[in-house]
């Protein structure tokens, strides 16, 4: 159990060193490819997570898919054998990655301003080099970078992180405890859900669940991972001011 | 078809790319000389959850990860019969040599060829397209014609290694992948580590915790021994004519009259070529040009437009034999041409060996 440690009881440090509110170390990069139109490099902890983005393009289909009003969204998502402690090949149909898929694709067809591309795709390709908690967050977050390198354009970030409780570990039930940004071993013990948030407000625009636990704690679940969903929108927008005053500064084309 | 057979190059243009390539010394688009390589950029060690791990950018944007994971397994017993007189052979043999020989010498031909899987994965196809079942066919080939690679992976009668390879291309394959997967396997396989073995003969695998302990997959350079083993290195080479170019970019390879890959590794007498394959040119997907004298836009208000019988006008494209306009290659390749491809890779001081200098030198 990772909450089983002593320095948990003793001064409330995680496995890691962190304290319930604190995330883990996030490093991105955007433009990191440069075959694509819109490309992002990002890390959560020992979450690696590569997106690159196509688009808008024609419709494969031709006339068939064409006929709407709005851009289609497309999300794929590879995640590689060498990703998890043991070498684990996944095949493109299976049902997490589908659903991760569509929670991707739904939550940006909602906030791209798709209107000014009728007719065509965004693909966006994720590939996970490196899987430690967080994966869905670190896809959402690596696809908002790469969607802005792509200059497709959108009405605020999305921004998504992890949050759990120590409700399973906590004898007394009242003083469980939220934690902010869960790593592998945490998530396989603990209840948590991701959530992502529209810019640094309060607008929650993904949010997902798969384990269970009691009512009573998802207020302040729901709290602590708006509130990590702000600090990562800095970080995030501090990565694309960085990057775009280099390019002004005709530092990189 | 496979995006890298799209090519927006017209037949003029196409004729134009196919004589500057002709020439003596040719003239590449990019000013290269024959046998000089594009600039690119590698790292090793980039993933710490892999024993062995790395990563090259091509300079037009194509970008590939090789990540290397290695399980313990458990062996197939084989009957009792072949066992023992496995175990003769080698008794006496190691009466034979010295005592400081190494292990992998005694797990001579214990090695087999299942132990060692490679996947790949290209974005926008699927796992059955020709084109990753192709690459990955090539790429295993290459490296299961060294035996020194699946002894390696031997620990005991009981237990073997297995060897997972796992290949990403991250962009669209805008040219063809093959050297780049290949380079980048074969800096991956580099870096490959094992944990060190602690157990003694055939008991439960043991091994020593400590990663800096852990042995390389293949040796670095080892004084005492010639010959250095080394991953299979796989190029891509063209002929235009009786010119060799390599490492051809998109643009050249579209006027190519052979495309060959040749996989090379490190054997004790220096380079060894192990598997030569052709590659279908993209160039003989191309349409060829229509010459003047079949021209049937009306071309000035008194020209006389006599239309040509059908074999009349094929009679006319034979004889022209594409030297007035652009005509996709036929036929294969000279043996003279396979044979001056294959000596300026496997030579001393060769193209071979400079690329597999080169990866070596890669800083983690």
């Amino acid at each position: 159990m990772p909450l089983d440690t002593s320095s948990y009881a003793l001064a409330h440090l995680r496995l890691d060193g962190r304290r319930w509110n604190e995330l883990r170390r996030l490093h991105a990069q955007t433009s990191t490819q440069a075959a694509a139109d819109g490309s992002s490099y990002l890390e959560m902890g020992n979450t690696k997570v590569i997106c690159t983005v196509a688009g808008p393009a024609e419709s494969r289909k031709g006339g068939g898919g064409g006929g709407n009003a709005e851009a289609k969204i497309e999300v794929e998502i590879g995640i590689a054998g060498f990703s998890g402690v043991e070498r684990k090949r996944r095949g493109k149909g299976d049902k997490r990655t589908s659903e991760m898929r569509h929670t991707i694709a739904s939550a940006f067809s909602a906030n791209l301003f798709a209107h000014l591309y009728p007719h065509s795709t965004i693909t966006v390709n994720l590939h996970v080099l490196s899987q430690d908690g967080s994966l869905l967050a670190a896809c959402l977050n690596a696809t908002t970078l790469a969607l802005i390198d792509a200059g497709i354009p959108m009405s605020d970030y999305i921004v998504a992180c992890t949050a759990g409780s120590t409700a399973s570990y906590a004898s007394n039930d009242e003083d469980a405890d939220p934690l902010l940004d869960l790593n592998g071993l945490e998530e396989q013990e603990l209840p948590f859900l991701t959530v992502g948030t529209l810019g640094a407000g309060e607008k929650v625009s993904v949010l997902i669940m798969e384990t269970r636990m009691q009512m009573t704690r998802l207020e302040a679940m729901l709290a602590a991972g708006v509130d990590g969903c702000r600090q990562i929108r800095s970080i995030l927008d501090g990565v694309v001011r960085a990057h775009g005053k280099a390019v002004l500064d005709s530092a990189i084309s | 078809m496979a995006p890298y057979t799209t090519i927006p190059l017209s037949p003029a243009e196409l004729s134009y790319l196919h004589t500057s390539l002709s020439q003596t010394p040719p003239i590449r688009p990019d000013g290269r000389s024959p046998t000089q390589f594009r600039p690119l950029v590698a790292e090793t060690d980039i993933l710490p959850s892999t024993n062995g791990s790395a990563r090259i950018c091509f300079p037009d944007g194509t970008e590939a990860i090789v990540g290397v994971k290695a399980e313990v397994e458990r062996s197939k017993q084989e009957n009792n019969g072949s066992t023992s007189e496995v175990h003769l052979k080698r008794d006496r043999r190691m009466e034979q040599q010295n005592e400081d020989m190494e292990d992998r010498d005694a797990n001579e031909g214990k090695g087999r060829e299942g132990w060692v899987e490679l996947a790949i994965e290209i974005p926008g196809m699927r796992d059955d397209d020709a084109l990753p079942i192709f690459l990955s066919a090539m790429l295993t080939e290459a490296l299961l014609a060294d035996q020194g690679l699946k002894d390696a992976l031997y620990i005991n009668t009981r237990f073997h290694w297995r060897l997972y390879i796992d290949i990403l291309l991250l962009s669209l394959p805008l040219s063809y992948p093959l050297p780049l997967l290949s380079q980048t396997t074969h800096l991956a396989l580099l870096s490959t580590r094992l944990p060190a073995l602690v157990s003694e003969q055939d008991e439960d695998p043991l091994f020593n915790d400590d990663w800096e302990a852990s042995t390389y997959l293949y040796p670095k350079s080892n004084p005492s021994q010639t010959a250095q083993r080394k991953p299979p290195i796989t190029l891509l080479v063209m002929a235009v004519g009786e010119t060799i170019l390599f490492d051809p970019s998109a643009d050249e390879l579209a006027v190519a009259d052979a495309v060959v890959a040749l996989s090379v590794t490190q054997s004790t007498a220096g380079l060894k070529l192990i598997a030569l394959r052709t590659i279908d040119p993209p160039s003989r997907l191309t349409s060829g040009g229509i010459p003047n004298a079949l021209n049937t836009t009306p071309v000035a208000a008194g020209a006389q437009q006599t239309a040509l019988s059908s074999n009349e006008a094929l009679k006319l494209r034979e004889n022209d034999q594409g030297r007035s306009v652009w005509r996709p290659p036929r036929g294969g390749v000279k043996r003279v041409v396979l044979s001056r491809m294959i000596k300026a890779v496997v030579e001393e001081d060769g193209v071979g060996g400079e690329v597999m200098q080169g990866l070596a030198n890669v800083e983690t």
